[in-house]
């Protein structure tokens, strides 16, 4: 027994010093499994963050935007410090899409950003905010008009309450519609099932309607990409995919599988002429239509306004144009971040009856126009309607008037 | 050849033990304090010797962004981190442009187009007792 005993201490200082190399080891080996930390310190802030660890295979989110310049902080939010990933995620703003319009603000706003002043045309965040893509103003004042909540079409609430102290369109706030608190089960019923379409509502399941929210709607065209080259089909993601059934106010989608782009757009009883069918919705549409102008709309109508005529002009009028002789014109910075047009001083561009740039249609020195899609950068020349053998009545200037004679028939 | 006792055997792989686990210790302790998470940003930059500038020149240096001229007046240098939100400013014939914005600014650093509004900054540089030139951004 007496000559065991200091066996068995040996014994068991062997087996502790054993054990305690295996756990280093081990703690060696898991520690050399976790990859080497990657520092950034973006020259917006000089704070380094280690985002880039785990998310270095993620593609530069726009040129406007270097990650060099930015980091990811700045935008996300998060734990710069941190390279546990639960504990560098935990304070990100709006999980993985910090556009989404509850925390844009934060993530996307400040005066040298996107919410600014109007003057220095910074003040994004408030026309979306403010737009009918997210207030959806129309609808919601359609429905309850229809169905007795109110008595007149005018919008009075929105998806949430919004105001604009510097309105000119006399409407200067929204309250939030709350279906709960409605009476008629119709619009309760419109308020559970319907309000799947403005831009910071979770989009419906399917691939058809993947989008992200807020910003990310309508900019954000693929992984980690913000762009103003907007594919129709991005818009396609809430527009054209099937329609609301006013009886049961539940929204029926659309069944067929379209091959032809015509067919892309849905609209039963719809008429597109070819440059619809053919041009992307950004190639017409302006940025304040699509996007809001800053004020609170009651409708859609109210906001959009370019008609065929806005392009092709009238038989007796000419399209309205600009010549830019200004370096800092719209019109520069709109073809700086989308640059398909090569802008440059001495150009002609046509311009909309409000002013605002056409900025991928320049006049050329025959008196037609050459366009650029934005999305496709696909080339265009067209000529107006002066001149032809257009034989529109002068006090029928609508698009819909064009659509008689050069729509397509589906 | 001697023959090792199972006690000194076990007194030898013992110490073995240790010995790598003590290693080890170390060397996680040097690698954890080694590691500075949160360092001040780098004010100071090593440009090298002055004479790899020769007079007259003007040098687009990469990190940190900025212009280095030697003219007869000396050395000078000058920012090129758009005074916007701080991207790296591309070098044209009238100036510098900022490729994520398009502010622009003269030859001299003077906005000549927005967004930007402040001017672009001036370095200090610094000449070493053995001849190198160091960059100062703060």
């Amino acid at each position: 027994m007496q000559t065991n005993r200091p066996l068995t201490f040996d014994f068991r200082l062997l087996l502790g010093s054993g054990l305690l190399f295996v756990v280093l080891s081990l703690a060696w080996f898991l520690d050399a499994r976790q990859p080497d930390a990657v520092e950034l310190i973006p020259t917006l802030t000089g704070k380094p963050e280690y985002c880039l660890t785990c998310h270095a295979d993620l593609p530069e989110i726009s040129a406007s935007h270097p990650v060099e310049t930015f980091g990811c902080v700045s935008c996300h939010g998060g734990e710069r410090l941190a390279l546990d990933a639960d504990l560098a995620h935990s304070t990100m703003r709006g999980g993985a899409n910090p556009s989404d319009l509850s925390v844009a603000e934060a993530s996307c706003g400040g005066s040298s950003c996107h919410s600014g002043s109007e003057a220095d045309d910074r003040h994004h965040i408030q026309r979306v905010m403010t737009s009918i893509q997210s207030t959806y103003a129309g609808a919601i004042a359609g429905i309850r008009y229809t169905f007795g909540a109110q008595t007149d079409l005018n919008a009075h609430l929105g998806i949430r309450a919004v105001t604009d102290e510097e309105t000119k369109t006399g409407i200067t706030s929204l309250s939030s519609f709350d279906p709960a608190s409605e009476e008629n089960p119709f619009v309760q019923k419109f308020g559970e099932n319907c309000l799947t379409c403005h831009i910071n509502a979770a989009p419906r399941e399917g691939e058809a309607y993947a989008r992200g929210t807020g910003c990310a709607a309508c900019h954000s065209t693929g992984e980690h990409t913000l762009s103003t080259a907007i594919p129709y089909t991005q818009c396609n993601a809430c527009h054209n995919r099937g329609n609301y059934d006013l009886r049961t106010m539940t929204f029926i989608e659309r069944s067929d599988h379209p091959t032809q782009r015509i067919d892309d757009y849905y609209q039963p009883i719809g008429l597109f002429t070819r440059c619809e069918y053919t041009l992307d919705c950004v190639d017409c549409h302006t940025r304040s239509e699509v996007m809001g102008d800053g004020d609170i709309h009651k409708d859609q109508a109210s906001i959009e306004y370019v008609q065929c005529r806005t392009c092709h002009g009238t038989l007796e009028e000419l399209p309205l144009t600009r010549t830019l002789t200004d370096p800092n014109d719209i019109a520069f910075k709109l073809d700086f971040l989308n640059p398909v047009m090569d802008l440059k001083l001495g150009d002609t561009i046509l311009v909309t009856e409000k002013g605002e740039p056409l900025w991928n249609i320049r006049v050329l020195p025959d008196g037609t126009y050459e366009m650029i899609g934005k999305a496709t950068r696909q080339y265009f020349t067209f000529r107006p309607v002066m001149g032809t053998a257009c034989e529109q009545k002068p006090d029928e200037q609508e698009s819909h008037y064009c659509h008689e004679c050069h729509a397509v028939e589906k | 050849m001697t023959n090792l006792s199972r006690r000194d055997f076990l007194k030898l792989a013992r110490a073995g033990f240790l010995w790598l686990s003590g290693a080890l210790t170390l060397g996680g302790l040097i690698r954890f304090l080694d590691f500075e998470p949160n360092p001040a940003p780098k004010t100071e930059f090593d440009l090298g010797p002055a004479a790899n500038y020769p007079l007259p020149s003007r040098t687009l240096l990469a990190d940190p962004p900025a212009v280095l001229w030697h003219t007869e007046s000396g050395f000078s240098a000058m920012s090129l981190a758009c005074t916007h939100l701080g991207c790296t400013l591309e070098d044209g014939a009238d100036g510098f442009t900022c490729p994520c914005h398009a502010s622009r600014f003269d030859a001299d650093g003077r906005v000549t187009h927005g967004p930007a509004a402040q001017p672009l900054s001036a370095l200090r540089i610094e000449m070493t007792d053995d001849n190198n030139l160091i960059l100062h951004t703060d």
